[in-house]
């Protein structure tokens, strides 16, 4: 294949991962205005869940699921347990999810060790698809369509149903929604369990292209950090574009200017907040 | 007896040091209409605060039907059977007309009596129903309040708390809130009206309270009040 169109497929792709990453992220920031700096953890977390529920023998996609469990479990209880009792107090809530994520790296050195692991690609998905003229590797083209599902999906029910006008209540006015009888802490936990929850899905979905390793974590929070400011905090559709921008940036940036990669990547975030705080779609300012 | 439907015992409450509400009792019998007057600032809103669960009093209590609710989260006494119009409206500006309502909707509490559903407040505002679809944020003042009525309605409350509900509005739709809130009477819905225009309260209460400064400076039925020949302006200044 053409080298260009595979860097073009490989943008997309990671495009689809990071929007899983930074979705629930998004969500959590915009809408309870934590920024959760656990939320690299709970990518790589969830990925070495999924590196031993393989271990026990499960399917690939058995174990993507029960990590993505897994990882609400953990995301709701840090919510209810710490980040609760932190409420408004940004500060706090930055060095503690910070903090968290530094003993979630050292628990994942202890318990998987420092070798990168690196996963194999679902049985049935190893080949490639051809669509058109041109030949998409199977595999690539399953994430893409799992963002997608998982992009729609959210939206519909942010947007379509009850719980998500109760949700979209909550952050209008938290006080006057407890009023009407609306539970807003627990819809709060309930976006954060969400949010952990396809950030670990998408940690084992990413296992057979990135590896999952020590380090896995730090790399993809500023990522998530990055798309959330482009695209707005909040908002599903600009976590949506800015995933697949920074897709795009990174597998580019990496092979065209790999010198100043980085520039390239967080250059367009310096220009959006300074020119467009909101992000391209977002609710609030950060 | 059955109990009231809302008694304040004694409460009072702080903003911080603020001492707002000093010993305030005021009781709520059921299927009736109390009025609750004072000048801005006397503490009414603080009052609806309070019973409601946003801001637990440092002392007193609040029960709703004989049953202690102080300071229990406002989701809970919503549950209960309170419902809020409260000032200023809090209308939830980024959902549209029919989602506001909707996320209210409750089954009434035990001993609620009327069953409001979407159709019913539509069919009591039928301005809401033409606009159902529209950003809650795009209504005019008096269409917010209605809807602001609709949505306290969609719980099936026991008990309607009003704080100022014609606050801002034209007369004829002042009239309009009004006539609701006498309807809402008569189908034996017990009611709390606050507000600042004196004469619109006295037209449908049953028992007046006044606020002075956080405390009860009179409390007496309507009847009574006129018998003994208060002095509103005393107590109210402006009219
Ligand atoms: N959130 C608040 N923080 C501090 N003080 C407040 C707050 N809300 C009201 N107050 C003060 O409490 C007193 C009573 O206010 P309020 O209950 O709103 O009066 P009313 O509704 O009768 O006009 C006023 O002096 C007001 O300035
Ligand atoms: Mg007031």
């Amino acid at each position: 294949m053409n080298q260009w169109l595979l860097l073009g497929v490989n943008s997309i792709t990671l495009g689809g991962l990071l929007f899983l990453l930074s979705a629930g992220f998004s969500l959590i920031f915009g809408l309870m205005r934590i920024p959760n700096l656990t939320h690299g953890s709970f990518f790589m977390l969830g990925a070495y869940i999924g590196v031993s529920f393989l271990g026990l023998g499960l399917g690939f996609w058995a174990a993507a699921l029960l990590a993505a469990a897994a990882m609400a479990v953990i995301g709701g209880g840090i919510e209810r347990l710490l980040l609760r009792r932190l409420a408004g107090q940004e500060l706090a809530q930055v060095l503690v999810t910070l903090g968290l994520s530094f003993m979630i790296a050292d628990l994942c050195l202890m318990i998987w060790g420092g070798d990168p692991i690196s996963l194999d690609t679902p049985a049935g998905l190893s080949g490639a698809v051809p669509i058109a003229s041109i030949v998409f590797p199977a595999y690539r083209l399953a994430i893409v369509v799992i963002a997608v599902v998982i992009a729609v999906a959210l939206w519909l029910m942010l947007e379509r149903t009850r719980l998500g006008a109760m949700i979209r209540a909550g952050v209008d006015d938290a006080p006057m929604a407890r009023v009407v009888g609306i539970r807003v802490s627990r819809l709060f936990t309930l976006i954060f369990c969400l949010g952990a929850g396809i950030a670990g899905f998408a940690g084992v979905m990413g296992g057979p292209i990135l590896s999952v390793y020590p380090g896995l974590d730090a790399d993809m929070l500023p990522l998530a950090l990055i798309i959330v400011i482009l695209g707005g905090t909040g908002s599903l559709l600009g976590a949506l574009l800015g995933s697949i921008v920074v897709g795009f940036l990174y597998n580019f940036g990496q092979v065209l200017f790999p010198e100043i990669a980085y520039i390239i990547l967080f250059l367009p975030m310096l220009l959006i907040l300074l020119f467009r705080p909101q992000g391209l779609f977002g609710r609030h300012a950060p | 007896m059955a109990p009231d439907a809302l008694v304040l015992g004694e409460v009072d409450a702080y903003y911080g040091d603020s001492h707002v509400l000093q010993k305030v009792s005021l009781r709520l019998g059921e299927g009736r209409l109390l009025g609750l007057l004072g000048r801005n600032g006397a503490g009414k809103t603080t009052c609806m605060n309070v019973a409601v669960g946003l801001l637990p009093p440092r002392a007193g209590t609040v029960t709703l039907f004989g049953e202690a609710v102080t300071a229990r989260p406002p989701e809970t006494i919503a549950r209960r059977g309170m419902a809020l119009v409260p000032q200023g409206r809090h209308i939830f500006k980024s959902l549209s007309v029919r989602e506001n309502l909707t996320v209210a909707a409750r089954k009434p509490a035990v001993g609620g009596r009327h069953s409001w559903t979407l159709e019913a407040v539509f069919a009591s505002f039928p301005r809401l129903a033409e606009r159902q679809h529209h950003a809650a944020s795009h209504l005019s003042g008096g269409e917010q309040q209605m809807l602001a009525i609709g949505r306290a309605l969609m719980s099936n409350p026991r008990v309607l708390l009003m704080d100022e509900p014609s606050e801002g509005l034209a007369p004829q739709i002042v009239g309009e809130v009004m006539a609701m809130v006498r309807r809402l009477k008569q189908q034996g819905l017990s009611i709390l009206l606050v507000e600042q225009n004196a004469k619109l309260v006295l037209d449908v209460a049953d028992d007046i309270i006044i606020l002075n400064n956080g405390r009860v400076a009179v409390a007496d039925t309507v009847a009574g009040m006129e018998a003994s020949g208060v002095d509103l302006h005393h107590h109210l200044g402006v009219f």
